[in-house]
């Protein structure tokens, strides 16, 4: 069984090399990739010396074509299974083992770790989203729920596992702008088995969000045009049998 | 006064004077040639230059015989011929704008994954240096779900 776990990064120089390290440590048989989407510090330089691949985009493509890049290389070079988490630190790589674990286990195709599950134990230091982003939280819960029939609570988690079927599929089809919520009901529509697992996620390090009500309106308002064009793409599995 | 405009409404309307046609036509023939021009010099494909001569024929047609353009608004149901061509044009200029907004992605697209195609073929270099280094075997295979993009 070969696991490759990757990191899509941009200008994440000050943590990249310490989610690596603890990636290691959790999973010492993975092999760890970090996607370096075009950034502009040494981002490549900490995470080869941490001793990750290094895939570097030339320039800046956005988080779902880094995402596909890391699908792309798990696919072409044999992995049973692959996962990814955020090089901010917000995702505790012990999470990402029990993902992989369900994956591996069979029980699904897509594990999504969930900020928002009931199931989700909280402790101090934990995960707090804000007041505008909680609204758009619940706006993309709900159409996603209504688009593909399936209970999600974290529609935006960017820590998953995934088996080969679905690195066949984003390898194909990953949209770039709305990568997290698209993939999710193509997931669906395809007819893979999509699972979310309740996980601690801390903080983020540094910086805030780049959301303001105007932004998160149309944010929002994006997203609702993307599920809605999402509900009458062909589905591919059963236009090829 | 009301059988004067019932007698304007029923003639049908021709707003092009012979100055104008000409300069329609004198526009039109530059125009052509800037194409030619451009396609010589290497600066735009043939591919893209079949639409904006048909184009340039249009106008030098519409120039050279007024009578298509009433053709064309009666067949329209516009009785002004000026409403007819100023639609149809941007009927025209619309559906090119959506050709290239369809052409740029399908270009984004290419970009995106030649850049992805960059960064893999780097990531197994690496790959193939760590694993010469542990003594282990790096390559593997082309997997065969994969399809052309």
């Amino acid at each position: 069984m070969r696991t490759l776990v990757f990191i899509p990064a941009w200008n994440e120089e000050a943590s990249v090399a310490e989610v690596i390290a603890d990636v290691r440590k959790e999973l010492p048989g993975a092999d760890v990739l970090v996607v370096d989407d075009g950034s502009g510090d040494a981002t490549a330089e900490r995470a080869r010396e941490a001793g990750a691949l290094v895939a570097s985009l030339p320039f800046n493509q956005g988080l779902g074509a880094a995402l596909q890049t890391g699908y792309l290389y798990a696919l072409r070079n044999g992995y049973d299974a692959c996962a990814h988490l955020d090089a901010d630190g917000q995702h505790p790589p012990e999470e990402v083992v029990r993902l992989l674990d369900e994956v591996t286990a069979g029980r699904a195709d897509l594990v999504i770790g969930s900020r928002y599950h009931s199931g989700a134990v909280a402790a101090s230091g934990d995960y707090r989203p804000t007041f505008s982003r909680r609204i758009g939280i619940s706006v993309f819960r709900f159409f996603l729920t209504l688009a593909t029939r399936q209970r999600f609570t974290d529609t935006t988690s960017g820590m998953r596992a995934a088996n080969r079927r679905v690195m066949a599929l984003f390898s194909q089809h990953y949209s770039p702008d709305f990568a997290e919520i698209e993939s999710l009901q193509l997931a669906v529509r395809q007819g893979l088995r999509v699972e979310e697992l309740p996980v601690r996620m801390l903080e983020r390090a540094g910086g805030s969000s780049f959301l303001t009500p105007v932004r998160s309106a149309f944010f929002i308002f994006k997203g609702l045009v993307v599920l809605l064009v999402g509900q009458f793409r062909p589905r591919q599995a059963e236009a090829e049998r | 006064m009301s059988s004067l405009v019932l007698a304007a409404a029923a003639e049908p309307q021709v707003h092009l004077t012979s100055q104008t046609r000409i300069v329609a036509a004198v526009i039109a023939i530059f125009f052509m040639f800037l194409i030619l021009d451009l396609i010589r010099r290497d600066r735009l494909q043939e591919r893209y230059s079949v639409i904006w001569f048909v184009a340039g024929l249009g106008m030098l047609a519409g120039a050279a015989f007024p009578g298509l353009l009433e053709l064309l608004a009666d067949a329209m149901g516009v009785r002004n011929t000026n409403v007819a061509l100023f639609s149809v044009v941007l009927l025209l200029l619309l559906g090119l704008a959506l050709n290239f907004s369809v052409i740029m992605s399908r270009q984004a697209a290419q970009i995106t994954r030649l850049a992805q195609e960059r960064a893999i073929e780097q990531a197994r270099e690496d790959s193939a240096e760590q694993s010469n280094r542990n003594g282990s075997t790096g390559e593997q295979p082309l997997q065969p779900e994969e399809k052309r993009l």
